[in-house]
């Protein structure tokens, strides 16, 4: 009985120690298969959101460069000699001393006023692009952060 | 070593220098180990160089020009993109479908297109330069044997419009020259940059810096008057049949240009078709000439300022003076017994104003000539500006007669700028202020005023105030055309005889005519110069003053000043209503 109940026992450690290695292997490796999946979409993700930066600095420039090629057209049709000529065109005429009359304003100097430009605002105010600081280490606080949050806000 | 063998003796013996060799050889590896761990920096930046070919690809990026705007921020002067296409034969995968795709694009023929897409080159150049529009057309094919090369090209959208105020830009946009172009080169032109673009996925892909860009310029110019003075002054140079003309006008208060023109003139989109290199010339600051008549006002100011005369100074006309053994002779001979100051002026009496520079003394004159900027460039911003030519006593070209010429505007050169920088200096109560093109400098950090800046005083304000007085007589009595309904004008016209090697240019189309105005004369807001070269009229004060006028009466609507009458009801409407406020 006893050397049935040690046998037993044996073999069955024996099997049992088998077992946890392979166990044990089989986890590691799944470990190592979802970290490298991880790490591996991690990257993935990277070189998409690069290719997609890509784009559209490429996209923006190309948006830039119509732009100004829109405002040189702009300019070319609001020329002096042209808007004179369809001023012409519509019956207007120039105006001589003789058409103007100038109205008394209390306050109002009547030097012209200095013309201040803005022509480049919009170039100048134009939002800086976004810095991509994404690292892995930064991604996975995050997940656990955002982890946590969810069971602090069951606990609650 | 009694128990050896001759065998074992001969290895014992040996061993010694088996161990140094191979003590040696390990030495030497290990030298060169080390030495192949410490590189030499070329060999180092050689390996590097191969290394960073692998990961990234150099991308060369074009330079981009600061832009031009008028005062108003009308775009004067633009950066447009043009492309060179080229193909490479070994990447296409379907030629005839690629010709076909490309062919009504670039609107070439077919039959060349295949022969350049089938070439046995590595790299063939199919088109270029070609236009924005049809480089995206090829780009959207997304064609990965085509390549598309940045040609930036400098655009002015106003076409001929202050052409030589802007200038020109040579060397595919990179290297600005004649007018703000060329003075303001290094403001305006960007950078070349050649950015490293690494091929790792991975890695951020790189932004255009920022700082590559040049500065943009807002000048003082206003283009609306820019286009009425150029109109009028090639209707002049038309009508009165002269070689050419030079109109500037310039706000005396500031010192800023408000439009400057030549004429004939250029297209500096079409710059290199020109046949004529003259037209290249900005006459305004780079064609110094003999100024004539004109001068008589400087050189009256000057003597009142440093108290040769007096404003009740008289003299006796007989219509000539000998200065150096040279006699100096009023205009036609004329000669008109006692005469003041302000007549000398009026009838422009050349005797006259000689006499006033010799009550100077040379001294005072030339002082007073330097004091009016004369001599020296203007620093007004133009490109190339041309000093002029002044002859003082040491010169070994100037006698007491050199005196005489001087002071009526003979034997001397100035620039059209020279002389609308002195008369807007009396036009400005004596105070004269440095001439300005640029307005503002915009750049990454913002906006840089050119804020306008004092030079010197030239004479006082009582001198200023009586001469601008005289002046307004002149206008009245010597130079009717110039009068304005409603404005007090304030002026002299100068005819310049043409000097050559064997003497006086005589007849027509002998002279070179000018007209300076400020304008409205109690409180001058601009001061207009006009010059007209080799006019069929012999005599600046029967053509420039109508020129004047023209220019003046569209002037004063588009600068809002309001006639003297308006002005006077309007100031003292101000001194009421600051009187209330007291």
């Amino acid at each position: 009985m006893s050397q049935t109940w040690f046998q037993h026992t044996f073999s069955r450690k024996r099997f049992r120690t088998r077992n946890q290695a392979t166990a044990l292997a089989i986890l590691g490796v799944a470990v190592l298969l979802i970290l490298g999946s991880l790490y591996l979409s991690q990257v993935a993700s990277f070189a998409i959101t690069n290719r997609e930066i890509e784009d559209l600095i490429s996209r923006r420039d190309q948006l830039k460069r119509q732009n100004e090629q829109l405002i040189g057209e702009i300019a070319s049709f609001r020329t002096v000699p042209r808007l004179y000529a369809r001023a012409i065109e519509i019956g207007f005429r120039p105006a001589t001393n003789s058409d103007i009359n100038y109205l008394l304003i209390e306050g109002y100097n009547p030097q012209r006023a200095n013309a201040q430009l803005e022509a480049r605002a919009g170039q100048q105010l134009e939002a800086a692009a976004p810095v991509y600081e994404e690292t892995f280490s930064g991604w996975l606080e995050r997940q656990f952060t955002l982890l946590r949050d969810q069971f602090e806000s069951f606990g609650s | 070593m009694q128990g050896l063998t001759p065998q074992q003796s001969t290895i014992q013996a040996r061993l010694p220098f088996v161990a140094i060799f191979l003590i040696l050889m390990a030495a030497y590896l290990v030298i060169n180990l080390a030495n192949f761990q410490f590189f030499p920096r070329s060999v180092r930046q050689e390996l590097e160089k191969i290394g960073s070919s692998v990961t990234s690809t150099t991308l060369r990026l074009p330079a981009e020009r600061g832009l031009i705007f008028d005062r108003d921020g009308e775009p004067l002067a633009f950066n447009i993109i043009q492309y060179r296409l080229g193909v490479s034969p070994a990447l296409v995968a379907d030629d005839e479908q690629l010709m076909k795709l490309m062919a009504p694009i670039l609107d070439i023929d077919e039959f060349e297109l295949f022969r350049k897409i089938n070439s046995e080159n590595v790299w063939e150049f199919v088109a270029g330069p070609i236009s924005a529009e049809q480089g995206q057309a090829i780009a959207a094919l997304d064609e990965l044997s085509l390549g598309l090369e940045e040609i930036p090209k400098r655009f002015y959208p106003q076409g001929t419009l202050a052409a030589h105020v802007i200038g020109i830009v040579l060397d595919d946009g990179l290297v600005g020259t004649l007018g703000v172009e060329g003075a303001f080169n290094d403001t305006l032109s960007g950078r070349v940059l050649d950015l490293s673009i690494s091929n790792v996925p991975f890695d951020l892909p790189e932004d255009r810096p920022a700082e590559q860009r040049g500065n943009d310029l807002v000048l003082t110019l206003d283009r609306d008057v820019q286009f009425w003075v150029e109109s009028e002054l090639k209707a002049a140079v038309e009508e009165y049949k002269a070689y050419r003309g030079t109109v500037i006008v310039m706000d005396p208060r500031d010192g800023d240009v408000l439009a400057l023109a030549n004429y004939p003139t250029m297209d500096p989109n079409r710059f290199l078709e020109i046949e004529d290199p003259s037209l290249l010339e900005n006459a305004a600051v780079q064609d110094a000439y003999e100024p004539g008549s004109i001068m008589q006002v400087l050189t009256v100011a000057g003597a009142l300022d440093t108290g040769a005369i007096t404003p009740y100074w008289t003299y006796n006309d007989i219509g000539l003076i000998e200065v150096g053994g040279q006699e100096i002779y009023n205009r036609q001979f004329q000669s008109h017994g006692t005469s003041d100051a302000a007549t000398v002026l009026v009838r422009s009496m050349n005797a006259g104003v000689a006499t006033i520079a010799l009550e100077m003394g040379a001294e005072g004159f030339y002082s007073m000539l330097r004091a009016f900027g004369f001599g020296q460039p203007t620093g007004v911003g133009l490109f190339a500006e041309e000093p002029g030519d002044v002859k003082i006593p040491g010169d070994t070209n100037w006698n007491e007669s050199t005196l005489g010429y001087n002071s009526f505007g003979q034997d001397l050169k100035v620039t059209s700028m020279q002389l609308i920088t002195a008369f807007s200096a009396l036009a400005n109560d004596g105070i004269m202020r440095q001439p300005r093109i640029v307005r503002q400098v915009i750049g990454e950090d913002g906006v840089e005023e050119a804020r306008p800046t004092t030079v010197r005083r030239v004479v006082s304000s009582e001198t200023a105030a009586i001469v601008q007085d005289w002046m307004k007589r002149v206008v009245r009595e010597g130079a009717p055309g110039a009068f304005m309904r409603g404005y007090a004008v304030a002026g002299k016209p100068g005819t310049a005889w043409i000097s050559t090697a064997v003497g006086q240019e005589y007849g027509e189309h002998s002279t070179i005519v000018t007209f300076v105005g400020a304008l409205p004369a109690s409180e001058p807001q601009a001061v207009i110069l006009v010059k007209l070269d080799r006019p069929q009229q012999y005599y600046g004060h029967a053509v420039a003053p109508h020129v004047f006028k023209r220019i003046a009466d569209r002037l004063v609507i588009l600068l809002e000043i309001p006639d003297d009458e308006v002005r006077g009801r309007l100031e003292a409407a101000d001194a009421v209503t600051k009187a209330g406020e007291s």
